[in-house]
């Protein structure tokens, strides 16, 4: 049953729901989408954002800018065409009128684009991430362009997005927060938790957890298998150490226990814990027969749980198997 | 009388907080990760066969007076020593070094260098002779060229006699023949880098601590560090997580991570290795180059290295041995004290360009101070005035 407290608090959630979608949309080329601000240079993607790390450091824009600053503008690429592809960056006083509708056609029809650029930056391939930075000297209405060429065809594709320097960011969010403290407000009131709390001020566990860092060497040769193939390894020169690249030898035989020999190995490794790879690429450099492979090129540079997953491909087939350790 | 009691009570619950807290003995474990981190467990210094006079003392007697000789710039001011001053562990003090310019980013510290396969805080050269060749050249720093460092071999006496002795014959080196001029400037390099080899870490605080742990004297242990440095230096081996990148005896894994610094005032964000690992494979001078006196050309480090988006905005971790000495910190010199890196660290924010690597700490501003005190243990002398 919904009582006349509850229905209350519900029309109050539905109105602050489209207020805080509408304060995130952006506009033109640039859209947001999943929390990433993403632009479409046609079907060319690429994650949005836009700094001004004088006056508010890590905080990220998807566009409008709130004061007149050095902006860095960054670009990293969902697509990696864009990586190859000549890419230049153009920003105008917005003297179209059509403002947050802006578009190609309304960029195309004016005829001296040069003297409404603020900024440009000539055509450049960046193979990793593009940025711009540009010092706005003053607040108002702007638009981005942004051409990338495709180098073989010579076909420019292009983003549009305009946007406001000098941007309250404000919106529909006071509102908004004003809503959430009368929710609030009106929960603790009617729960009568208000009351109790001011009442006495219950007492605070506070637990502290140390946890002890588990940083044991564990340097016994593991064996890992995928149920087809059985991988063992051995280091030559010792155990697998920190900070010092080395060789391994992988040991690779099947479930009944033959050697596979002229097989395809790739290895690739990491920490999952961390979200990184290898510091380096280790390859498979000889076959020693046996079923022994020389893989050169190990290196690890940080204590902790470590995968290594070897890719082991013959003639009947493929097998991942993984090699987990903890240094 | 109930406003005193409550005064009283809250006056006992800071306390309770901030009381001083014995820290508890060492775990057999964590004496084991202490151990990697004393200067005792740092092996000898790794060979480096690409450069024959490496280990060589006229080699190093020469290169040191070319550490320290202007005349190998092109205004006649700059040494080596102009950025990396011996009085300051090799650092210059500033964000970015000041030589002719002002160079792309800060100075790092030479001492230990020699552990390294890679040299620059993007590692776009993967030995000492090859990086001490790079700022003579770059118009930013020293600004000369090879064929006036040649030339100045050449014509002092002294240096010229050195060469001969180390290299043979320097003979009439001119632009015409690159391949020998090439040879006799990459000959420099070998004759700095010879110095730069000697430049090693002293003792610090901190080594004689892990030392008395090791030999059990619980009195000179419990001399040598606070329980505040004690529990610093927990945190740093525990919940601080710096020993992932922070590692070894000298403090570093000398590999590449983003930890999401912000750009310098006026710059793009910095590229750091993703950029350094393409410059080092093109390199003339690497590891695989005509230069290099390997006849073997092991270049494990360079034949197996990686490339990739992880690497882009990620700079090589620097030494903290001496970090209390070499402010400002971070790649352009942003973060100006310790305790601004360390709430940089308990923050982690998203980087700008690339992903950071490290995560929230979650520390308290008292956990902050303490791992600030126990990184004030890793200071030791500066080398000896008679270096210089």
């Amino acid at each position: 049953m919904i009582t006349r407290r509850t229905a209350a608090r519900l029309i109050l959630v539905f109105l602050a729901v489209p207020m805080l979608q509408q304060a995130a949309t952006a506009h033109g080329g640039v859209v947001e989408e999943d929390d990433l601000c993403v632009i479409k240079v046609s079907y060319l993607r690429a994650h949005f954002k836009v700094y001004q790390p004088q006056v508010s450091g890590h905080k990220q824009f998807c566009e409008d800018l709130p004061v007149a600053s050095e902006s860095v503008f960054v670009m990293e690429y969902q697509h990696d065409a864009l990586a190859s592809m000549p890419i230049d960056f153009r920003i105008i006083r917005d003297v179209t009128g059509k403002g947050r509708f802006a578009r190609m056609e309304d960029v195309e029809q004016i005829d001296d684009l040069d003297s409404v650029t603020v900024y440009y930056q000539p055509a450049l391939t960046e193979p990793d991430v593009f940025t711009v930075m540009h010092t706005f000297s003053e607040e108002g209405d702007f638009i981005g362009i942004v051409s990338a060429t495709q180098p073989d065809t010579d076909k420019v594709y292009a983003a549009v997005f305009p946007f406001e320097v000098g941007f309250t960011g404000l919106g529909y969010w006071p509102y908004f927060i004003a809503v959430l403290l009368a929710l609030q407000l009106q929960y603790l009131f009617m729960s009568g938790r208000l009351k109790r709390w001011t009442q006495k001020k219950s007492p605070g566990a506070t637990a502290s957890m140390f946890v002890a860092a588990m940083l044991a060497v564990s340097a016994a040769p593991a064996l890992a298998t995928d149920g087809e193939v059985l991988v063992t390894y051995s280091v030559p020169s010792g155990s697998p150490e920190i900070n010092r690249i080395h060789s391994w030898i992988l040991h690779v035989k099947t479930a009944a226990g033959a050697p596979v020999e002229h097989a395809k190995i790739v290895v690739e490794g990491g920490m999952p814990e961390h979200d990184h790879g290898l510091p380096t690429q280790p390859r498979v450099t000889e076959e020693l027969g046996n079923g022994d492979y020389k893989l050169e090129g190990v290196r690890f540079h940080m204590r902790g749980y470590w995968e290594i997953s070897v890719t082991v491909t013959t003639d009947e087939g493929e097998s991942v198997v993984v090699i987990s350790l903890q240094l | 009388m109930g406003g005193a009691v409550v005064v009283i009570a809250a006056l006992s619950v800071i306390w309770w907080q901030f009381r001083p807290v014995e820290p508890p003995a060492w775990s057999e474990n964590e004496v084991v990760i202490l151990r990697s981190l004393s200067l005792d467990s740092l092996p000898p210094i790794p060979p480096d066969p690409s450069n024959a006079v490496a280990d060589n003392p006229q080699a190093a007697a020469l290169g040191a007076r070319l550490f320290f000789d202007p005349r190998l710039s092109g205004n006649g001011a700059v040494s080596c020593a102009t950025c990396h001053q011996p009085s300051r562990h090799f650092t210059d003090g500033l964000a970015k070094g000041q030589a002719i310019g002002t160079s792309n980013r800060n100075t790092r510290s030479i001492v230990g260098t020699a552990y390294s396969p890679w040299q620059y805080w993007d590692g776009r050269r993967d030995s000492h002779w090859a990086q001490a060749l790079s700022p003579l050249e770059d118009p930013k720093e020293h600004g000369a060229s090879r064929e006036q460092v040649i030339g100045l071999i050449a014509a002092d006496d002294e240096y010229r006699t050195a060469y001969r002795a180390l290299f043979g014959d320097l003979g009439d080196v001119s632009a015409d023949d690159p391949t020998a001029l090439n040879t006799a400037f990459a000959n420099v390099g070998k004759t700095i880098a010879a110095f730069e080899r000697t430049l090693l870490p002293t003792t610090s605080r901190f080594d004689d601590y892990v030392a008395a742990l090791t030999d059990n004297d619980g009195q000179v242990r419990d001399s040598l560090l606070s329980d505040d440095e004690v529990w610093g230096l927990r945190l740093f081996i525990g919940d601080a997580n710096c020993t992932q990148c922070h590692n070894g005896p000298l403090l570093t894994n000398n590999e590449f991570h983003n930890t999401g610094v912000l750009s310098a005032p006026g710059e793009l964000p910095d590229r750091g290795r993703a950029t350094g690992v393409r410059q080092v494979i093109e390199d003339p001078f690497n590891c695989f180059g005509a230069y290099s006196d390997d006849p073997e050309k092991q270049c494990a480090e360079l034949e197996f290295v990686r490339s990739g988006p992880e690497l882009v905005g990620a700079v090589r971790t620097p030494s903290l041995r001496n970090v209390e000495d070499t402010a400002p910190y971070m790649h352009k010199g942003q973060l100006e004290t310790l305790d601004d890196v360390l709430r940089h660290y308990n923050k982690a924010p998203d980087a700008m360009i690339g992903h950071n690597e490290s995560k929230p700490l979650g520390l308290s501003v008292r956990q902050l101070r303490q791992l600030e005190a126990f990184l004030k243990t890793l200071t030791a002398p500066t080398l000896p005035a008679s270096i210089s």
